[in-house]
Parts: structure tokens; C-alpha cells; sequence
């Protein structure tokens, strides 16, 4: 069951509860979940994801669904650590995730770095833009960081525009066509699955890592409440900074690899409100926020759903992809407020509680 | 000197339209404490109910306003009860839901038009007037004036007539106000129509002056923040002088800097106000906290 914290944590100790009353006072603590606790169940779903791209291996539509898909639960889940864990309720990750393009493409092109070593500087160079945007506007709360956040976007989207040498200007700049591993130019579209998978691996292992770590639990304590969690003696702005910068580096390989992948894109397209910044939101409130694995389901909905509507209805009904996720963001909003991944806790709840002891 | 006359009514006008679209905007901020990023996508409703109102009614745009402020208020009221009055205490999932209305009406719009722009002339269109040697259309006149009308009826119906008493009476003290009589429910149903109701206003006085497209909700929203925390949150006075700093500020940066670069200006403008004074320039201060509080 894809269920971290939930229901399969009650079973245990209601369980040793029961053993209590009975048994000498040795009461054993609810087993704490560690980084190598969770580890194997993180490496179940990998498996069962790279199988699923073997399955598919011969179908180019179901590949390119399948690495979009992943693209976008790695760029999730990376949202996640700070939307969800921290409560920060960013909409500019686009900005990051343009960052992390323009430095891989730039120093490919005009340094002939290959992207597999640019995706490096890429990570940094989007953690300390994040780093310095966010500093001033970690003070505003709630909707006003999230205006905020939007407002960065709009700012970046009339540099970028403005920058022709950096991003190529409103006409774009585009990558020419060099086949080869070095290059992460592929004929395939199996190896560009696989890549995504690798990049969904890599979000999900740090999501991993940081929820078990010092920082998950202090970044959860500031979403909850950021006077305690100052109370407590938790460096608030410290936090979340660290929170953000992780955030926007696994961001910004996302976008170097998206770039990789398109070859060819614009400031426009790249920093689109819709495509990237909210749907990083969006994935990770459909699937659970603040869960582990919740973005990951989220994004493995969404992305397919809304590429069929695409080629189903896209040239009927233009932007039916779009309505009917926003559907799904409002419904969401209204009724499932912990995603895909609370509602299957609470399925499995209800579930286990009917089952007679 | 001409050309600073000049950069002055570009700037001022386009202060009175972005004053318009942000009332409806700092009203629901101030009373209901959220943030409606739908706003926007009222306008452009507004717009287009202008324009199917021109077309199959054959009225003009600015007696279109008789269907379009009606119909905006009630889709207002009907919003606000079936979606936001559910989520009263949960700030988080305001943000998602009217953005995801965002999206829904901009795509709706889109998939009914097909993308097609349309435009709308009006009798008053082709009007200019010469004031002190600056060419102003008479379009963009009407919109400053009815800013200006709109700034100024508000704040008398707020102050002195029962129900504005009664709003102002919710936004300062809910749980107070529900405890002299106040039907709180109604009040907030109530007062999102008004405020979609005079986004439908900005939209109608808007359709002669812009090239409609569904897009175009998002181009009004951003600025629209900007002038709310500019002028300060909650503040019917705060947001019409705002709108003329934006307008302003927009129109000098466009000159003098590079047209290309006037929105990096402005929000890189809006966003050092909204940290040093979150509160902006005519809000209380403490305003943007309150709505984020908990409201039992």
C-alpha cells in the first residue's frame, strides 16, 4: 500500500497497546521511520515504474506520455519539499526550472559542456537565484507569497524576453540535433523515458531523505505553525531558505533536462504560469500534499490524462486539457484536500477497521 | 515637456483602468479576506458578455451594461457560495481553487471562441479630445471617470448606507458582527457579487479599448495585485490610487527604460513594497496578516 505515515503506522502500535495490558510495562516505541526504513518500498516503485517502461518499450506515444510524466512527478516532488512539506505555497518555480534550461543549454552551445556535467552548475546556479529571490519574500505569508511568487514569474518572463544573447529572445533558441550519450541527444524515445525515470528516482530518493531528516521535521513545523516552530528554537528563515534551495537545484535539472529533451524552447514556454509553475502544484495537491509519494501518483494521473485529452479532443476543443484539470484542481480543493494519497489512506482505514480482529 | 504631458495622461489613464479593475479586486480582499485570483477572468467575462450582448442584441457596449452587471453579480454569488463559503478557513486551498477557476474560465472561454479575437466599436470610439495639447480618447475617458464614480459610490455606500455598514461591520469583526445580527453568510455572498459584479463593469468599459481574446483576464490580474498591495489591501482609496502609481509607473518605465522592460519595472516595484510595507500605502497595517489567521 502506498500509505508512509497513515494507517499501516495505527495497526502496529494499537496493536502493542493491546500488548500492554497484558504484558510486563516494556512498552516498545512506535518503530520511528528512517531513510533505510522507507528505502525499500521507494525501490519497490521504482521497480514497478522501469517495468512499466519496459512494458511499453515498443509504443513511442505511450513513452513520451511515460517521460513527461516522470518529468513532471520528479519536478513535483521537488515542489513538494517546500509547497508541501513547508507549506510554502510557491507559484515561480518556473523560474528555477527556466534557470536550470538556460544554464545547461548555454554552457552546451557556447562551451561545449556536455548536459550530463552542466546539469550541475544548472542545480546551483537555480538554488541561489531561489535563494535570493525568496529571501525578501519568505516574510509574506500565504496567498501574498504565492502573488509574489507569480509576480517573479512575470518579471523573469520580460527579462528573458529582453536577454536575446542568454535565451535567444521571443524567437527562442533551439538546440541542433548531435546524436550521442555525451550529447543526451537520443534517436529513441525509450532512452529519454528512462532518463525522466532517473530524474524521478533522484527527486524521489531526496524527498526521501529530507522527510526522515532534521530538516523535513523543521520544515513541517514551520508549515504548522511558524511562531511555535520559532518558539521551539527553529531558525525559521533558515529553514525555509534551505528548503527552497533544494526545491529549486532539483528544479532546475528538470529543466535542463526538459530543454535536453525539446531541444527547442522560449522564454514564453518555459515560464508558462499554466504548463510548469502551477502544475507543480497542482500535480502534488491531486496526488497528496506533503506526501512522499503523493506527487509521483499525482503526476502519473495527470500527465496521462491530460495527454489523451490532447490528442483526443485537442484539435475539437481547444485547451480541454486544460479545463479539465482545472476541474480536478477545484473538485480537488473541495473535496480532496489530502489527494489521491489521503484518500487511499483513508480507504484503507476504513478498510482495515471493518475487518474483525 | 510635451512628452512628459504625454507619458502623464498615458500614465493616468492607464491608472484609471487598472484603478477599475482593482476595486472589485481590494473589496473581496478587505471583506472576505481572499484573494481572488479569478478576478481577472471576471473582467474578461465582463468583456465578453459586452460583446455577445453587442452582437446579438445589436446594443451598444456601454448599454450592455443593463445584462452584464446583473449577470456578473449573480455568477459571483453562485461562486462564492458553491466553492469559496466551503473553504472559509483553509487559505491553502482558496489559492488552489480560484486559480483553478482562473483556469476553467479562461479555457472555457477558449474552447467556445476558438481563440478568435474579437473587437467591439462604439459610437464613443472613434472620439478624441485635445486637453493642453494631449490627444486623450474618449474611451479611455470614460473608463478614469467611471473609476472615479466608482471609487467615490462605493465609499459612500460602505459609509453610510445600512448593508455597507453592515459589510464594514463584517470585514473589522465577523464573529462581532454576527453577534448584533448580521447575516455573515449573506453579507460574504453579498459582497462577492459586488465585487465580480464591478469587475463585469470594468470589462463592459474595457471592450472598446482592447482586442478581447480569453487571454486577456491574466494580463489584468498581475497589475491588478500590484495596485491592491501598492494601494493597500482592503482600502476602496488605497486601490483607485494605486491604480494611477501603476499606471504611472508603467507608462514612465515604458519611456524612459524599454517598453520591453515596463512589467519587470513594475513588479520589481510591487514586490519591494509588498516587503517593506506589506500592508501598502493607505492599508492598516497588519492587514495582510488578519485574513491568514484563523476565522472561527
Amino acid at each position: 500500500m502506498i500509505n508512509p505515515d497513515g494507517a499501516s503506522a495505527f495497526a502496529p502500535a494499537s496493536s502493542a497497546g493491546a500488548a500492554d495490558r497484558t504484558g510486563p510495562r516494556t512498552r516498545s516505541a512506535p518503530r520511528v521511520k528512517t531513510f533505510a526504513s522507507e528505502l525499500p518500498r521507494a525501490l519497490l516503485v521504482l521497480g514497478l515504474l522501469s517495468g512499466l517502461v519496459y512494458l511499453y518499450s515498443g509504443d513511442t506515444f505511450t513513452l513520451n506520455t511515460l517521460a513527461a510524466a516522470f518529468l513532471f512527478a520528479g519536478l513535483s516532488s521537488a515542489w513538494n519539499i517546500i509547497g508541501g512539506f513547508g507549506g510554502q505555497f510557491s507559484l515561480g518555480h518556473s523560474v528555477f526550472f527556466a534557470v536550470g534550461a538556460y544554464t545547461t543549454a548555454n554552457l552546451y552551445l557556447k562551451a561545449g559542456i556536455s548536459p550530463w556535467i552542466a546539469l550541475a552548475p544548472a542545480a546551483l546556479l537555480a538554488a541561489l537565484v531561489a535563494c535570493l529571490l525568496s529571501w525578501p519574500v519568505f516574510r509574506l505569508r500565504g496567498p501574498f507569497f504565492a502573488i509574489a511568487t507569480m509576480a517573479f514569474t512575470e518579471v523573469a518572463l520580460a527579462l528573458g524576453n529582453y536577454m536575446e544573447s542568454i535565451t535567444g529572445g521571443t524567437r527562442g533558441m533551439s538546440i541542433p540535433f548531435r546524436l550521442g550519450f555525451a550529447n543526451m541527444i537520443f534517436r529513441d524515445r525509450l532512452s529519454y523515458a528512462l532518463l525522466m525515470l532517473g530524474f524521478a528516482a533522484l527527486c524521489l530518493l531526496v524527498v526521501l531523505a529530507v522527510h526522515r531528516s532534521r530538516l523535513g521535521y523543521y520544515l513541517q513545523a514551520v508549515r504548522d505553525n511558524e511562531q511555535a516552530a520559532r518558539a521551539a528554537g527553529i531558525s525559521v528563515l533558515r529553514v525555509k531558505l534551505m528548503g527552497m534551495a533544494l526545491s529549486a537545484a532539483l528544479t532546475g535539472i528538470g529543466g535542463g533536462l526538459f530543454f535536453m529533451q525539446v531541444r527547442v524552447a522560449d522564454p514564453a514556454a518555459l515560464l508558462s504560469l499554466f504548463e510548469f509553475g502551477v502544475k507543480f502544484a497542482l500535480i502534488a495537491l491531486i496526488g497528496g500534499l506533503g506526501t512522499i509519494y503523493g506527487p509521483l501518483l499525482g503526476a502519473l494521473v495527470v500527465i496521462p490524462l491530460e495527454s489523451w485529452l490532447r490528442a483526443e479532443l485537442g484539435g475539437i476543443v481547444p485547451g480541454a486539457n486544460l479545463i479539465v484539470l482545472s476541474l480536478c484542481l477545484i473538485l480537488a480543493a473541495l473535496f480532496m484536500k489530502h489527494g489521491i494519497v489521503g484518500s487511499l489512506q483513508r480507504l484503507f482505514t476504513i478498510a482495515t477497521r471493518r475487518i474483525p480482529r | 515637456m510635451a512628452d512628459l504631458a504625454n507619458i502623464v495622461a498615458v500614465g493616468i489613464l492607464l491608472g484609471g483602468i487598472y484603478a477599475l479593475v482593482s476595486v472589485g479586486l481590494n473589496l473581496i480582499f478587505g471583506v472576505i479576506r481572499i484573494v481572488n485570483f479569478a478576478q481577472g477572468e471576471f473582467v474578461m467575462l465582463g468583456m465578453y458578455g459586452t460583446y455577445a450582448a453587442y452582437t446579438f442584441l445589436r446594443v451598444d457596449p456601454y448599454l450592455a451594461l443593463v445584462v452584464v452587471l446583473p449577470g456578473l453579480f449573480l455568477f459571483g454569488a453562485i461562486v462564492q457560495r458553491l466553492i469559496l463559503a466551503p473553504l472559509r478557513t483553509e487559505p491553502t486551498m482558496q489559492i488552489f481553487a480560484t486559480f483553478g477557476l482562473l483556469m476553467l474560465l479562461e479555457n472555457v472561454v477558449l474552447a467556445l471562441t476558438r481563440g478568435t479575437a474579437y473587437s467591439v466599436t462604439s459610437v464613443v470610439a472613434q472620439t478624441s479630445i485635445g486637453i493642453g495639447g494631449v490627444q486623450v480618447g474618449l474611451v479611455r475617458l470614460v473608463a478614469l471617470a467611471a473609476a472615479t464614480g466608482v471609487a467615490v459610490a462605493l465609499g459612500l455606500f460602505l459609509k453610510h448606507s445600512m448593508l455597507g455598514r453592515a459589510i464594514r461591520a463584517v470585514a473589522q469583526d465577523r464573529s462581532a458582527a454576527r453577534l448584533v445580527g448580521v447575516n455573515v453568510d449573506r453579507i460574504y455572498m453579498l459582497t462577492f457579487g459586488i465585487g465580480a459584479a464591478l469587475a463585469g463593469l470594468a470589462g463592459c468599459l474595457l471592450t472598446p479599448i482592447y482586442t478581447l481574446s480569453p487571454q486577456i483576464g491574466t494580463s489584468f490580474i498581475l497589475p491588478a495585485f500590484a495596485v491592491v498591495v501598492l494601494g493597500g489591501l482592503g482600502s476602496v482609496l488605497g486601490a483607485y490610487i494605486g491604480g494611477f502609481i501603476v499606471g504611472l509607473t508603467e507608462a514612465f518605465a515604458g519611456y524612459y527604460l524599454d517598453p520591453a522592460l515596463k512589467h519587470a519595472v513594475l513588479f520589481a516595484v510591487f514586490i519591494a513594497v509588498l516587503i517593506v510595507r506589506p500592508s501598502g500605502l493607505f492599508g492598516q497595517v497588519g492587514a495582510e496578516e488578519v485574513g491568514l489567521r484563523d476565522q472561527s
